[in-house]
């Protein structure tokens, strides 16, 4: 365990840090922006009175 | 994150031509300002842990990921059952919507828990409980949305998605446990996610975690089963029906 | 519904017995994935010995997935399943009788993979009491699930490829469990594999009760 902080220490977390955040954001935008724009396609497809959300 | 907003804004008075509302598009700024917020606490504010190191800063995601994994299970496993009583298409599609999302937030688990494991414990994966059961909890979500995506009738693929959806939450509990036991009984859990002694801003930092990430959990889940709703909409009319529609749609404006 | 659990698994075994495929084609391969594991692993440095819980119980899963993807192909040809449906016999009953003639076959394919890892991998046995408590609570925890998942796979064009991503990790337990209780025997230290047992009787139980009350709403569907 002591021989793993080391490690750590001397090559630094910040990259993980900054992949672990990127992949949570990044894929959080990618599956926001997927299904907004399945959305948006399916609604036109779909009379207005049938999207019960307006 | 940017276009959730977006899309109400177009609404006209015919209806949405999206899957936002007024409500949603609230709930989208109210969510950008969440997340905003964990980035101010997690990369900025919050200090290094004495032990982990900035690498306590995937935790703040982490945690509120694996948490919400968990929710979207036991509301896939409620929505199945609501469906199999009532028949009801709202749950059905509530315990897809969730499904969905719970996959997305459990694969977002297993990649920023490689991620921590890699600078605190030296490898990216150890056969730790609760890593394991995460990973068998993406197994089992993925067979369940492998039944959503099979080419039948809506009533069927609905009744035996409803069956995989029902036995979710029973099957993720002695999974844990299984996997529990077979870790102890070999050797002492000796690594804990929580070995971080989190207290003050951390502990803060990792509130807003919760805040913002459940804020994206709601607006997913409320945005993804519309889009089922549209779906199943376009589905029972036919494909000829919805051109028609369209063309017609494109006539008037 | 007991009754009818016993028609239909009388019906599914004879079907079975006469048309040998599980004995011509299920059989062979379990034997086969037991000299596979022999050629994967240097038989001479004592692995094999030393795996052989693991190697049993994944042979047994893969030869009984076999078996279980049988059971019903056998009835979505012909339009059997209407007829089942239409035979007016109790859904629960039809559940049981399924899985009545699955867990005789994975019995039956248990008996053999055991004399064949104590024959071929040299695995001294012991432990009796608790290798056959195993066997038992493991067969009814592969069948109940085995039976319950196959029927939501029945009838797809993807059937086969999804039976095995759907159950495969729903029995992850009771591989675990299986193999922990088998090497506890094998060791000598069956206290340890006890737990085990109760487990996979909560796992077998869980499955038998959603199957009598799925299986209904499954076979009423279309």
């Amino acid at each position: 365990m002591i021989a793993a902080f080391v490690v750590a220490a001397a090559t630094g977390t910040w990259p993980y840090v900054a992949a672990a955040w990127a992949v949570v954001f990044g894929g959080m935008g990618i599956y926001a922006l997927v299904t907004v724009l399945r959305g948006r396609r399916l609604s036109k497809n779909v009379p207005p009175e049938k999207r019960r959300w307006s | 994150m940017t276009t959730e907003t977006a899309g109400p804004l177009e609404a006209s008075d015919s209806g949405p031509s999206s899957t936002g509302s007024r409500t949603t598009m609230i709930l989208g700024i109210v969510t950008l300002l969440a997340l905003g917020v964990l980035v101010l606490f997690g990369l900025i504010l919050s200090p290094a842990d004495e032990n982990q190191g900035d690498a306590v800063r995937i935790m703040y995601v982490h945690v509120p990921s694996a948490t919400l994994s968990y929710v979207g299970c036991f509301m896939t496993t409620i929505g199945s059952a609501v469906y199999l009583w009532r028949k009801s298409q709202w749950w059905d599609l509530v315990a897809y919507a969730s499904a969905e999302v719970a996959a997305l937030f459990t694969a977002f688990t297993l990649v920023t828990g490689m991620l921590w494991g890699r600078p605190t414990w030296g490898v990216f994966w150890v056969w730790d409980a609760r890593l394991t059961s995460e990973a068998m909890l993406m197994l089992l979500l993925l067979g369940y949305l492998a039944v959503r995506g099979i080419a039948a009738d809506y009533q069927v693929r609905a009744k035996r998605a409803a069956i995989v959806g029902l036995l979710l939450v029973p099957n993720v509990f002695i999974v844990r446990q299984s996997v529990q036991w077979w870790r102890t009984l070999h050797q002492k859990p000796t690594l804990t996610l929580a070995g971080a002694h989190i207290q003050g801003l951390m502990l803060f930092s990792l509130f807003t975690g919760f805040v913002a990430i459940t804020l994206v959990f709601i607006w997913m889940v409320i945005h993804r089963f519309r889009v089922a709703w549209l779906e199943e909409q376009v589905n029972a009319e036919g494909l000829d029906v919805a051109i028609a529609e369209r063309r017609a749609e494109g006539v008037v404006s | 519904m007991l009754h009818d659990a016993w028609l239909i698994a009388r019906k599914d075994l004879k079907l079975e017995i006469r048309s040998r495929v599980a004995l011509n084609q299920v059989v062979p391969f379990a034997l086969l994935v037991l000299v596979l594991f022999a050629f994967a692993l240097d038989p001479d440095r004592g692995l094999l010995e030393k795996a052989t819980p693991g190697l049993y119980w994944i042979a047994v899963l893969f030869s009984g997935l076999l078996a279980m993807q049988r059971s019903f192909a056998v009835e979505a040809a012909d339009g059997v399943t209407d007829a089942l449906r239409l035979s007016g016999l109790a859904p629960a009953g039809i559940y049981l009788g399924k899985t009545l003639s699955v867990a005789v076959q994975l019995l039956v394919l248990e008996v053999l993979l055991g004399v064949g890892v104590a024959v071929l991998y040299g695995t001294s046995i012991t432990g009796w009491l608790l290798l056959i408590a195993t066997i038992v609570v493991a067969t009814a925890g592969i069948s109940t699930a085995g039976t319950l998942f196959g029927v939501v796979a029945a009838g797809l064009r993807v059937r086969e490829t999804l039976l095995p991503l759907l159950l495969l990790p729903v029995l992850a337990p009771v591989l675990i469990g299986s193999t922990r209780a088998f090497e506890a025997a094998l060791s000598g230290t069956p206290s340890e594999g006890w737990p085990w047992v109760g487990l996979m009787s909560v796992f077998a139980a869980v499955y038998v009760v959603a199957g009598i009350f799925g299986f209904g709403p499954l076979m009423e569907e279309s």
